[in-house]
């Protein structure tokens, strides 16, 4: 057969090959011989037409392929409501609000709520979680002495055991444009919103081929005249290949192309396919940086509602707000939108969409967006960088900002306003005070110490603004925060120290190798003489911490270090005994972390669940401990860092905390008071303060006068609870009398409870607890 | 499957408990898969909340149904609440041993081990999770250590 063919073609390829060239040459040297506008005009159709052939291309590619770029949305932590949860019937006013949920005065719709004093009547809004499916519920829960009392569901009229509500959205990671949209299919859009939007938009849509000339004309028309009118000259179709490929100039180069793209895009698709993209595409808003687009997100935005449950009013006025979304905020310019919207519900009648009763009734309705939430607190620049770069170990970028992930985090967006609260307050009084003028920085963690979930945090002092993310970057010294890993070391040689030995506190002076004296002083001034190893820890003596370091040795304080979850090389010098390195307020988080729970280092964590935009689970991030040091050492230094906030160097936040909380930290202070520290904890809270300059200028504060009272403050609006009596396997807590150091009692006249390895504990009674020897 | 039946002859073998089962006190604790049938059931405390014994109830029912993840979530609702609750650790611990994930199975049996105040009962268990671990592990010498605690316990 091929052979058959070759055959035939040879004689056919012979005679015509000759004549061809002639041919060609008389034909192009017939064009070489045309005049040159002739040439020029034939040039520049076949430019045109390679053009067109180019932005054909491009429309068909870019738009079969379309997937909009869904950004991943970041939720808080949903709250979960019980009897006996610690919550004030106003701290969960602030969270419905928060969710954006309506105050009605008969609730009836998911997401609204009455309240009656410290009873709620609430329609919780079903979600989907990684766990299954929550469902919508009506609720009454009533407060009591801020915390739920009691919790009902009163569609089936029987006591609830938990109630989860829907987490509050605290962000998205954006492609570089911002833009967010929830998609939809044309189907789900209501007939009404098509008949809208075809009324005020582009009356013609179904006939026009992509442009609409009788369009144009009338609006030239209306601009010549300057007799105002609601329609443009663009069609839907032209609006949409301007937002889809083109840029917002108004230059003739741009509507030339918007043209030809337009006709392209017709004579490629069908109206139901132009119309769907519309609906998902157009631009109706702003939420911070986030750009609203598309009917599925709006409807969500401005009435909490999806697309399908809007009514004629509101579907007139998204439709009025197409126009400019920014010129008719419905929340700066309500009037102005008002007047657009019935407007819009005119010309609907006019074009028969609606009937003369509908629109009247509909004109009646006030606008009926929700709160404006952009108001409420949701901008949260340093917990969303935190989470950023924990995803960013296990998502691409582009991931990350297309595929539309549901990031569900730690964050408890009530103890973040608390914390900011501190911030606007506290610090800026420390601000003023000390004539810092503004300079005052400031970072706070706060996380919960059994699994390690991070629940808020502050990078700047000025909340709210995005940069430098002192939280995690502030590389600072960190003081006398490092001496609990001092004593810790001592305090695992249970056989060798407990806390009644003795250290000396007189003055020391060491050479470094370049042979200079370094002779560090206690911030009294003063020398103690022989105290014991707690007395050191408590009043924060930096002579003796130095000589016990010393003599413990650089390796095992760092190994102790390390295994509290500080991962970075500690330089051998006498000076880290100080606390002369560096460390990010996140890195000191995570070694007080493993103090707060008992030895157990929980890796810090934002994230608990990654799930996919049509919410199938994705990924867990589970709490995974490790015990690094052992439990009765840590519940002996425990027992030290309790009394450093009832007589130590954090008895100030006693100003803030009643004396029956029982709490443990520690105070850090670097030199010249150019860093304030305070690293503390409750049962239900890990908080860490730093406080200092940019530019590591003396603040003139320590940890005491500085980080501990906004620690304190903090921690009042938290209202921590107390930490439990120490009760380890092993290790007995004894009262020990002052006097003798021997065990004390109820009548001793000065008492402090130390906590001892079993078998290192004194063996004798003081005098005044009756002396003699204990009985085991 | 095959892992579960595994999981319990390997339970057995380290353990020797097949003549250790008691009857279960009340059915309101959490099992998950045939390897708890060979020890003592260890049931939360009296002073564990009715949340949080919903929520247990419903990691038990999706740990039988293999949903081990949906488990795992719902353990750690009960431990926000709770978190020095000694019993539920013990219970994740249980689970990451069903998900094959030995050394962290270890680990939480210990900080239940360290909230366990006096629960000689919910040491034993823990202990004995910490042998099977180590036997996971090729750690004979570890595992017949954790063993004597489990005995040590039991008395």
């Amino acid at each position: 057969m091929a052979r058959r063919l070759t055959r035939k073609r040879k004689p056919i390829r012979k005679l015509p090959k000759r004549r061809f060239k002639r041919s060609r040459y008389s034909r192009l040297g017939r064009f070489f011989n045309w005049p040159h506008w002739r040439k020029l005009i034939i040039g520049m159709i076949i430019l045109l037409l390679a053009y067109v052939v180019y932005l054909d291309v491009i429309i068909r590619i870019s738009f079969e392929g379309k997937r909009w770029a869904l950004p991943a949305h970041v939720y808080a932590r949903p709250l979960e409501i019980y009897p006996g949860l610690k919550l004030s019937a106003s701290q969960y006013n602030l969270e419905l609000e928060r969710l954006g949920y309506r105050y009605h005065f008969n609730p009836g719709n998911p997401g609204t709520y009455n309240r009656q004093n410290d009873r709620f009547t609430v329609i919780k809004r079903s979600f989907q979680f990684w766990d299954g499916l929550e469902l919508s519920r009506k609720l009454d829960i009533r407060f009591d002495g801020g915390q739920v009392e009691s919790l009902r569901d009163l569609s089936e009229d029987k006591e609830l055991t938990l109630a989860r509500m829907d987490p509050p959205r605290i962000g998205g990671i954006y492609p570089a444009h911002h833009e967010d949209r929830i998609l939809i299919q044309l189907q789900e859009a209501p007939g009404l919103l098509r008949q809208a939007l075809i009324a005020v938009e582009d009356r013609n849509f179904q006939q026009h081929i992509g442009l609409d000339p009788r369009a144009i004309a009338r609006a030239i028309w209306v601009n010549f005249t300057g007799s105002g009118g609601l329609q443009g000259g663009s069609t839907l179709t032209q609006q949409l290949v301007k937002n889809f490929f083109l840029s917002n100039k108004r230059t003739l180069w741009r509507k030339f192309n918007e043209a030809i793209m337009a006709l392209l895009l017709e004579a490629h698709y069908d109206k139901d396919e132009i119309l769907e993209a519309y609906l998902n595409e157009v631009y109706l808003g702003q939420d911070g940086r986030r750009a609203i687009h598309g009917f599925g997100l709006a409807s969500r935005f401005y009435f909490d509602k999806p697309i399908e449950k809007l009514n004629l009013p509101e579907i007139a006025l998204m439709v009025a707000m197409i126009r400019g979304p920014g010129y008719y905020h419905p929340y700066r310019y309500p009037d102005r939108l008002l007047e657009r919207r019935n407007l819009v519900l005119t010309l609907m009648n006019e074009q028969g969409a609606i009937e003369k009763e509908s629109m009247l009734s509909a004109k009646q309705q006030p606008l009926g967006v929700i709160q404006d939430r952009t108001r409420v607190g949701n901008h949260y620049p340093a917990f969303m960088d935190l989470v950023r770069r924990q995803l960013k170990r296990d998502y691409r970028e582009e991931d990350l900002t297309s595929e539309g992930l549901r990031i569900f985090t730690t964050f408890d967006p009530w103890v973040q306003s608390t914390i900011e609260q501190t911030a606007d307050s506290r610090i800026a009084m420390l601000d003023q005070q000390h004539g810092l003028k503004g300079e005052l920085q400031a970072a706070i963690i706060v996380a919960n110490p059994s699994n390690g979930e991070i629940l808020a945090l502050l990078g700047n002092s000025k909340p709210g603004l995005a940069g430098f993310n002192r939280a995690l970057d502030a590389q600072r010294p960190v003081g006398s925060l490092i001496k609990p890993a001092v004593y810790l070391t001592a305090l695992e040689q249970a056989n060798k120290y407990n806390l009644l030995s003795l250290v000396d506190d007189s003055p020391i002076s060491l050479q470094d190798t370049a042979g200079e004296t370094w002779s560090p002083k206690n911030y009294d001034g003063k020398s103690h003489g022989k105290v014991p190893m707690y007395q050191a820890l408590v009043n924060s003596y930096n002579q003796a911490t130095v000589r016990l370091g010393m003599w413990l040795g650089f390796e095992a304080i760092e190994n102790v270090l390390y295994r509290l979850g500080v991962d970075k090389r500690i330089p051998p010098y006498p000076s880290m005994l100080l606390g002369a390195i560096e460390m990010s307020p996140m890195d000191i988080a995570q070694m007080y972390q493993t103090l707060a729970a008992g030895g157990f280092r929980t890796p810090l964590r934002a994230i608990r669940e990654v799930m996919t935009a049509d919410g199938q689970p994705l990924q867990r991030y589970p709490i995974n401990v490790q015990q690094t040091i052992d439990s009765k050492s840590i519940a002996v230094l425990s027992s030290v860092m309790q009394e450093i906030m009832r007589s130590g160097t954090g008895r100030g936040v006693r100003s803030y905390l009643s004396d029956n909380i029982e709490l443990a930290g520690k105070t850090g202070t670097t030199d010249e008071l150019r860093d304030s520290w305070f690293a503390g904890y409750s049962s239900d809270y890990l908080g860490i303060v730093w406080l200092g300059t940019d530019d590591n200028k003396p603040i003139h504060l320590s940890g005491s006068s500085g980080a501990l009272q906004v620690w304190g403050d903090m921690m009042q609006g938290l209202r921590p609870r107390s930490l439990l009596p120490i009760a380890v396997n092993g290790v007995e807590v004894l009262p020990i009398d002052l006097d003798s150091y021997l065990v004390g009692g109820s009548e001793c006249y000065r008492n402090i409870t130390l906590a001892f390895v079993e078998g290192t504990a004194p063996e004798f009674y003081a005098d005044c607890a009756g002396g003699g020897k204990r009985q085991d | 499957m095959l892992n579960r039946q595994l999981l319990v002859i390997i339970w057995v073998l380290v353990a020797g408990l097949s003549a250790c089962s008691t009857a279960p006190e009340k059915e309101q604790g959490f099992e998950v898969g045939d390897d708890a049938q060979t020890s003592d059931r260890i049931l939360p405390d009296r002073r564990t909340s009715k949340t949080v014994l919903a929520l247990l109830d419903n990691a038990r029912s999706a740990a039988n149904l293999g949903q081990l993840s949906k488990s795992e979530s719902q353990l750690e609702r009960a431990m926000r609440i709770e978190p020095r609750n000694a019993v539920l650790w013990h219970y994740l611990a249980k689970l990451r041993l069903l998900q094959e994930r030995t050394d962290e199975a270890a680990e939480l049996a210990a900080r239940s081990n360290s909230l366990a105040r006096k629960n000689r009962k919910l040491m034993a268990g823990n202990w004995q999770i910490i042998a099977h671990a180590r036997y996971q592990n090729g750690d004979m010498a570890g595992a017949q250590k954790a063993q004597q605690k489990v005995e040590q316990f039991k008395k």
